[in-house]
């Protein structure tokens, strides 16, 4: 079993710059995905992972499979979608959702229309579902990096996020823009989907977002918790995944995200609060008789 | 006493839709001000307009209180009550003019939120979310944050609805010991007797119109405009339609 679990980590150099990168990925990325659900955006980060897609194309097809190229190409698609969703919704007065939903569709045809122009599939999967191999260390510097500036900006900003998400009217009786708080979160998403998607893989680097988040609302109801745990289930889920994507030669996107998926499901079915098992246990227990209750 | 708070002329739309037209007025320091008019009459837009939400087509609103130091309690929805967020953590969010989004809070200011929510009767309940609380403790805790912040201005929006007549008494109390420390509050409200118990002055707003009167003055006019404004029960409000 320790063999297992240690092997590959000793003995080659690529899954140990994977593990790092997963890990200082699962220590971001999750809180963030914390604050999505919390904003009720969590499909608005799925929405985005997509919308990255045309501007990582870009990337690759005029810099090859680099991954400063696709990331940079990504982050400026992704800032764009943001950008552009967040004026029509302020402009027309539709939901900010609804456009963003609207952009990241018609981004994610011209992003899967120009890889098919100039690449081949091999290559639309690797930029689709993320490849371990790739993660030369460039790109762990890359995602380090972005970890590191999330982990900053994101302990900076936090305490206004919190105000913002709770009650965005008293942030606003208090002279704070929320739109430029939103518009900073918004690009903290982006930049963190943009450094996932080596490993990851675009569609799929929203899923370290997500599902740890949404598994942490199941055994959590304290801000600290939610994140403590959501961290500890993205680390768990980045390990994991990358040890079994080696062992069963499996891809490593699908691996990380169906682990954390099981996570999630366990979490929904025996969770402490809000699970099918908590809600089957509050039900049969007895009604105290009314003096009981003191 | 010194006026706090003066409109101009103020005239006031959300969308296309006028909402508040010429509307007048001065609000001292210490004072207690109600909003009365039906559902619709523009309330609420005038909240918004004195908050600096909704900006005015004509008119203006001078306020000599610093926007650090103005609180507003809109209607209880506005909150999202699924945050995981305790009674405590909320009061503690009152610090923000003094704080900001950086500065720790020291011993001291958790001992003036312990004292804030002692005031309120809140410390059973002080690490409970806010999800869980009664829409009466959720109010008190709200009323909390405003105590922590400091306000020299509070705008309150129907802080009594859904709220049960025990926390009206402590809201109350609290209410009338702020405006004797020097707050100016306004509030929006439904009930005569609550009225008659807060209020120095009444602005009743109807048809887009303001007029100045006195709580007493309001209850010797039993106008239809005056009924459709305020319930007489004690300790309830009518249902509530949609913010104007």
């Amino acid at each position: 079993m320790i063999d297992w679990l240690f092997s590959p980590l000793v003995d080659f150099g690529f899954m140990r710059r994977a593990l790092v990168a997963g890990l200082a990925l699962s220590l971001v990325a999750p809180p963030l995905g914390v604050f999505l659900t919390l904003r009720g955006m969590s499909l608005v980060g799925d929405a985005m992972a997509h919308a990255v897609l045309p501007g990582v194309a870009v990337g690759f097809l005029l810099a090859g499979f680099s991954l400063p190229a696709m990331s940079f190409g990504g982050l400026i698609a992704g800032l764009l979608v943001a950008g552009l969703a967040g004026s029509v919704s302020r402009l027309t007065g539709h939901r900010e959702d609804s456009a963003i939903a609207s952009f990241y569709l018609i981004s994610l045809a011209a992003g899967v229309m120009l890889i098919s122009l100039r690449g081949s599939s091999v290559d639309l999967t690797h930029v689709l579902f993320g490849s371990i191999l790739a993660v030369d260390s460039t790109a762990l510097w890359l995602i380090v990096g972005v970890s590191s500036i999330t982990l900053i900006v994101l302990a900076a900003i936090f305490r206004i996020l919190v105000v913002e998400c709770l009650d965005p009217l008293f942030l606003r009786g208090q002279g704070v823009r929320g739109g430029a708080v939103h518009g900073l979160f918004l690009g903290l998403m982006v930049l963190n989907l943009t450094a996932g998607f080596q490993t990851l893989g675009t569609l799929m680097a929203v899923g370290l977002m997500m599902l740890p988040a949404t598994a942490a609302r199941f055994w959590s109801k304290r801000l600290e918790g939610l994140m403590g745990l959501a961290i500890a289930i993205g680390m768990f889920s980045s390990t994991g995944g990358l040890l079994l994507s080696y062992h069963l030669g499996l891809p490593s996107g699908p691996c990380i995200i169906l682990l954390a998926g099981v996570v999630y499901l366990l979490s929904a079915l025996f969770g402490r609060y809000h699970s099918v098992f908590a809600r089957w246990r509050r039900r049969v227990q007895p009604i105290l008789p009314p003096d009981a209750h003191g | 006493m010194a006026s706090i708070l003066t409109l101009e002329s103020l005239t006031l739309a959300q969308g296309n839709r006028l909402v508040l037209e010429n509307i007048d007025g001065q609000f001292e320091t210490g004072s207690i001000t109600a909003l009365v008019g039906p559902n619709g009459a523009g309330k609420s837009t005038l909240v918004q307009g004195i908050m600096g939400v909704l900006r005015p087509i004509r008119g203006r609103v001078r306020c000599e209180v610093p926007n650090a130091r103005r609180a507003w309690l809109p209607q209880q929805l506005a909150l999202d009550l699924t945050f995981p967020m305790s009674v405590e953590e909320l009061v503690m969010t009152g610090c923000w003019p003094t704080h900001g989004s950086f500065k720790r809070y020291g011993p001291a200011e958790y001992r003036r939120g312990q004292a804030v929510m002692q005031r309120l009767g809140l410390q059973a309940f002080e690490h409970r979310p806010l999800g869980e609380l009664s829409g009466g403790q959720r109010q008190r805790a709200l009323l909390g944050r405003t105590l922590m912040q400091e306000a020299q201005l509070l705008l309150l929006d129907e802080p009594f609805a859904n709220v049960d007549a025990a926390t009206v008494e402590i809201l109350i109390d609290a209410l009338r010991d702020m405006a004797a420390d020097g707050v100016s509050i306004i509030i929006v409200l439904h009930d005569h007797d609550q009225l008659r118990r807060l209020a120095d002055r009444v602005l009743l707003l109807d048809r887009g119109h303001g007029t100045w009167t006195t709580p007493a003055a309001l209850e010797n006019r039993p106008t239809a405009q005056v009924s459709a404004s305020l319930a007489h029960a004690s300790g309830s409000t009518p249902p509530t339609g949609n913010p104007a």
